[in-house]
């Protein structure tokens, strides 16, 4: 009986020693909070950088698709087939190599002359890498809305871009909000692959922790709560979302 | 050129497949000014892609068609400042979902016309009393019925103040007791001597506002009269069988 309570009475200071070891001492914990700061501002970049190139090459794919076979020779057709050429080799590119590989090439080959600005290279890499998910998804929104729609706008007197602009892009944007917020959600964890170039995001945080404590357990254990609770937290406002949409205008 | 014309069309033709399916197969017509032409015809005979022809919806292979003198079949033309002088029905009403009935209404008279918001809506708010649903100005198309939404579609044409209305089959896709507060609007906006060109399977109404009717079947124009010629004593055989079959 005696054992026993001494056993798991070391047990919990052996516990708590090492939390102290892993976060307290020597302020570890500012750490990972440092790291995490960096994981926010590389996802929300990458965020806002992958929806701007994600709508340009959402328009320019499906403007081809609903116009090329109408349209007559000339300059306009050539801009367009041009434009969907290389919107296209962008989306092969892009999603048929991993975003590791992607993130070291910008990291060690295209951005060298700034490879101080973990964060800006960071950045560009994962914006580029999230425009071509972005762009797939805000095309099947554009796709998905009836045809009538178009013609509507159209026949009223609306030209090409403005149909687009006030009839079109709103509702679908609005139908794949939340598919773009699960983008979002994906990024947070994927921006853990720039540990690779030495970025001090979460996953280095912990990193850090541990090459200094040799103790992997706890800090590993964190920082994955830490992942955790960001997607459930951000998961839950998606569900929201979906459900205030579902609920307007019905 | 034909000025003396609303719309006039001259051996339009559409084919697909490079002239192996010939949807329209050199139609010409004229419309005047305050008439009300009803385009019948079994399905597949080009009665709709004639009417969608007319503002450019559909490309022509080759033909013209002339617009308050203009021809708009060239190139240089601008059609969408034609396009707001006709204004089209769908079957399928089309409202834009994301927009309030009021919102629906004004949106092309603000963006193309620069209309003041004022001015928009309160011409909106005219039309909408003309046709009942004045109360509904703030609903979204969701919350409405289908003959109300096919009389806001209507309207939301007529908010652009246009010269002419094209109507793509407006009762096929309502429900029986729909269809008559939706011809209604219809025959209103006939007494008040708007242009129409109709595509319909509503002989009755054909029969009633029809100044002139129009009988296609296979991308060609086969029998066009008033409404005693065609649904008299006809001797065209199509003309019969297809007679026979919807009245």
């Amino acid at each position: 009986m005696y054992l026993y309570e001494l056993s798991i009475r070391d047990w919990w200071e052996d516990l708590k020693a090492t939390f102290i070891l892993n976060f307290i001492a020597d302020d570890r914990y500012m750490l990972l909070v440092k790291g995490l700061g960096n994981t926010f501002l590389v996802t929300l970049g990458a965020t806002i950088l992958g929806i701007l190139l994600g709508v340009i090459v959402a328009l320019v794919r499906s403007t081809y698709d609903k116009n090329i076979t109408d349209m007559q020779p000339g300059f306009g057709k050539g801009v367009l087939i041009t434009l969907n050429k290389i919107a296209s080799a962008y989306l092969t590119v892009i999603r048929g190599t991993p975003m590791l590989v992607q993130l070291m090439i910008a990291y060690f080959v295209i951005f060298v002359s700034i490879s101080q600005h973990k964060t800006i290279v960071a950045i560009i890499a994962f914006g580029i890498n999230s425009g071509a998910y972005v762009a797939e998804i805000i095309r099947s929104g554009i796709m998905s809305i009836d045809p009538g729609q178009f013609e509507a706008g159209r026949s009223l007197g609306f030209n090409y871009a403005q149909t687009m602009l006030y009839i079109i892009i709103p509702q679908a944007l609005k139908n794949v909000l939340p598919a773009l917020a699960n983008e979002f959600i994906v990024l947070i964890k994927e921006t853990s692959v720039s540990c690779y170039i030495g970025l001090h995001d979460l996953t280095k945080g912990g990193e850090i922790i541990r090459s200094r404590t040799y103790t992997a357990f706890m800090p590993l254990l964190a920082v994955a709560i830490i992942y955790l609770v960001i997607v459930m937290f951000f998961t839950k406002l998606v569900g929201i979302l979906e459900r205030r949409l579902r609920n307007s205008e019905r | 050129m034909s000025a003396d014309h609303l719309i006039s069309v001259k051996d339009l033709k559409k084919h697909y497949n490079g002239g192996a399916i010939k949807a329209l197969d050199g139609v010409s017509i004229d419309i005047d000014k305050g008439e009300v032409v009803v385009i019948i015809g079994p399905s597949g005979s080009g009665k709709s892609t004639l009417l969608r022809s007319l503002n450019l919806l559909e490309t022509p292979t080759s033909g013209n068609i002339y617009f308050e003198g203009e021809d708009i079949t060239s190139k240089n033309i601008d059609i969408n400042k034609f396009r707001q002088k006709m204004g089209m029905v769908f079957q399928h009403f089309n409202l834009f979902p994301h927009l309030t009935i009021l919102k629906n209404m004004t949106l092309a008279p603000r963006k193309l016309k620069h209309e003041s918001k004022e001015e928009a809506e309160a011409f909106a708010r005219e039309l909408l009393k003309k046709v009942a649903l004045q109360d509904r100005a703030d609903a979204y198309p969701s919350q409405l019925s289908g003959g109300q939404k096919q009389r806001i579609a209507i309207v939301r044409a007529l908010a652009m103040k246009p010269d002419v209305l094209l109507f793509d089959e407006p009762t096929s896709a309502l429900d029986p007791e729909m269809v008559g507060e939706v011809l209604d609007v219809m025959k209103d906006l006939a007494k008040e001597g708007m242009t129409m060109v109709v595509v319909t399977h509503e002989m009755g109404f054909a029969r009633e506002v029809g100044d002139r009717i129009i009988f296609m079947d296979e991308g060609k124009i086969v029998v066009e009269g008033t409404p005693e010629e065609i649904f008299g004593q006809t001797d065209n055989d199509r003309l019969k069988t297809f007679l026979a079959k919807v009245l």
